[in-house]
C-alpha cells in the first residue's frame, strides 16, 4: 500500500518549474505587447488576452497544480467546473445579446 | 457505549483525500470568482466606451510588476514541493520564504496602486467618484471589490504557507508527508491563476 502509493508520486524536475515559468512570462510579455501596439483592433485583442490568459491558465494547472502528473479524476472534474462555468457564462451573454 | 481504539487512531494520512477535498474547494473559489467575471463582462457589454477611458487610470507597469511577481512566486512554491520530494528540507523552506516575500512585495505594490488612485478621489463615495459616468463608477467599483478579494486571497495564502514552513520545521511536513504542502501550492497557484485574468481584463483593456 505505502510502496504503491510511492510509486505514483511523481517528482517535477526544477528544470521543468522553470520551464512553465519562462512560458508564463514569454505569454506575458506577449499580451502586454499586443494591448500596448495593437490599440486600434479593439474586439481583436480582448480575445487575443482570454486565449493568452487561458494557455497561461492552462499551463499553470498542468505542470505547477501537477495535473499532468495526477490521476485522471482531476482533469475530468476540472474539465466538468469549467463547462458549468462556461454554460453560465454563455446564457448570459446570449441573454444580453438577443434584448 | 463500548470503548474501541480504531486500529490506526492518530495516524491517518490519506494524501489522496485531502488533495480531492482541496480541489473541490478549489472550485468553489473558481465559481465565486467566476460569477464577478460574469459581473464584469456584462457591465463592459454595456458600457464598453466607459471600461475603456476607466482603465487607461491604471497603471500598466505597475501591473505587469505584480503579474511577473505572482508567476515566479508559484515557481517557487513548485520548486519547494520538487525540494521536499527529494529531501531537501532546508531548501524547500528558502523557497517558502522566498515565496512569503513575493506575497509582501506584491501587496506592498498593490497598497501603493490603490493609495494613488484614492488620494486622486477615486473610490466609491469620494467627490472625483461620484463624478464620473456610471460606466466608470462600475468599472471602478469591480476593479476595488475583484482585486481586494484577490488581495485577501493572498494574504490567507501567505498565511497557509506560513504554517507549512512550521509544519516542516517541526518534521511534521516531510517528503513522505508532503499533503500540507502540496495543497498550500495548489490554493497559491489558484490565486495565481485569478490574477493570470484580472490582469488583461482591467489592466489591459484596449
Amino acid at each position: 500500500m505505502e510502496d504503491h502509493s510511492k510509486e505514483k508520486q511523481h517528482i517535477v524536475s526544477y528544470k521543468e518549474n522553470f520551464g512553465t515559468w519562462l512560458g508564463l512570462m514569454l505569454l506575458t510579455a506577449l499580451t502586454v505587447a499586443v494591448s500596448v501596439a495593437n490599440a486600434s483592433l479593439i474586439t481583436l485583442t480582448v480575445v487575443t488576452a482570454l486565449v493568452i490568459a487561458t494557455t497561461k491558465a492552462i499551463l499553470v494547472a498542468y505542470y505547477f497544480m501537477h495535473l499532468k502528473f495526477d490521476h485522471k479524476l482531476y482533469r475530468i472534474m476540472l474539465l466538468i467546473i469549467t463547462l458549468l462555468f462556461s454554460s453560465f457564462m454563455l446564457l448570459t451573454i446570449v441573454d444580453y445579446l438577443s434584448r | 457505549m463500548a470503548h474501541f481504539v480504531l486500529p490506526n487512531s492518530g495516524h491517518n494520512y490519506d494524501p489522496e483525500s485531502s488533495k480531492l477535498g482541496m480541489w473541490l474547494f478549489l472550485f468553489t473559489e473558481i465559481l465565486l470568482f467566476g460569477g464577478l467575471f460574469i459581473v464584469y463582462f456584462v457591465y463592459r457589454t454595456i458600457n464598453s466606451d466607459a471600461f475603456l477611458r476607466a482603465s487607461y487610470e491604471l497603471n500598466i507597469t505597475m501591473g505587469t510588476i505584480n503579474t511577473i511577481i505572482l508567476i515566479t512566486s508559484s515557481m517557487t512554491v513548485a520548486m519547494a514541493i520538487t525540494a521536499l520530494q527529494k529531501g531537501k528540507e532546508k531548501f524547500a523552506i528558502n523557497l517558502l520564504w522566498i515565496t512569503l516575500l513575493f506575497a509582501i512585495a506584491f501587496l506592498i505594490n498593490k497598497y501603493f496602486e490603490w493609495s494613488i488612485k484614492i488620494e486622486h478621489g477615486i473610490f466609491p463615495g469620494m467627490e472625483h467618484y461620484n463624478g464620473l459616468e456610471t460606466g466608470q463608477k462600475l468599472y471602478f467599483f469591480l476593479y476595488y471589490f475583484m482585486t481586494g478579494l484577490h488581495a485577501l486571497h493572498i494574504i490567507v495564502g501567505a498565511i497557509f504557507i506560513g504554517f507549512v514552513i512550521k509544519g516542516i520545521q517541526e518534521g511534521n511536513v516531510t517528503a513522505d508527508r508532503i499533503s500540507l504542502l502540496e495543497n498550500s501550492g495548489l490554493y497559491w497557484h489558484l490565486v495565481d491563476l485569478i490574477w493570470i485574468y484580472l490582469f488583461p481584463l482591467f489592466y489591459l483593456i484596449n
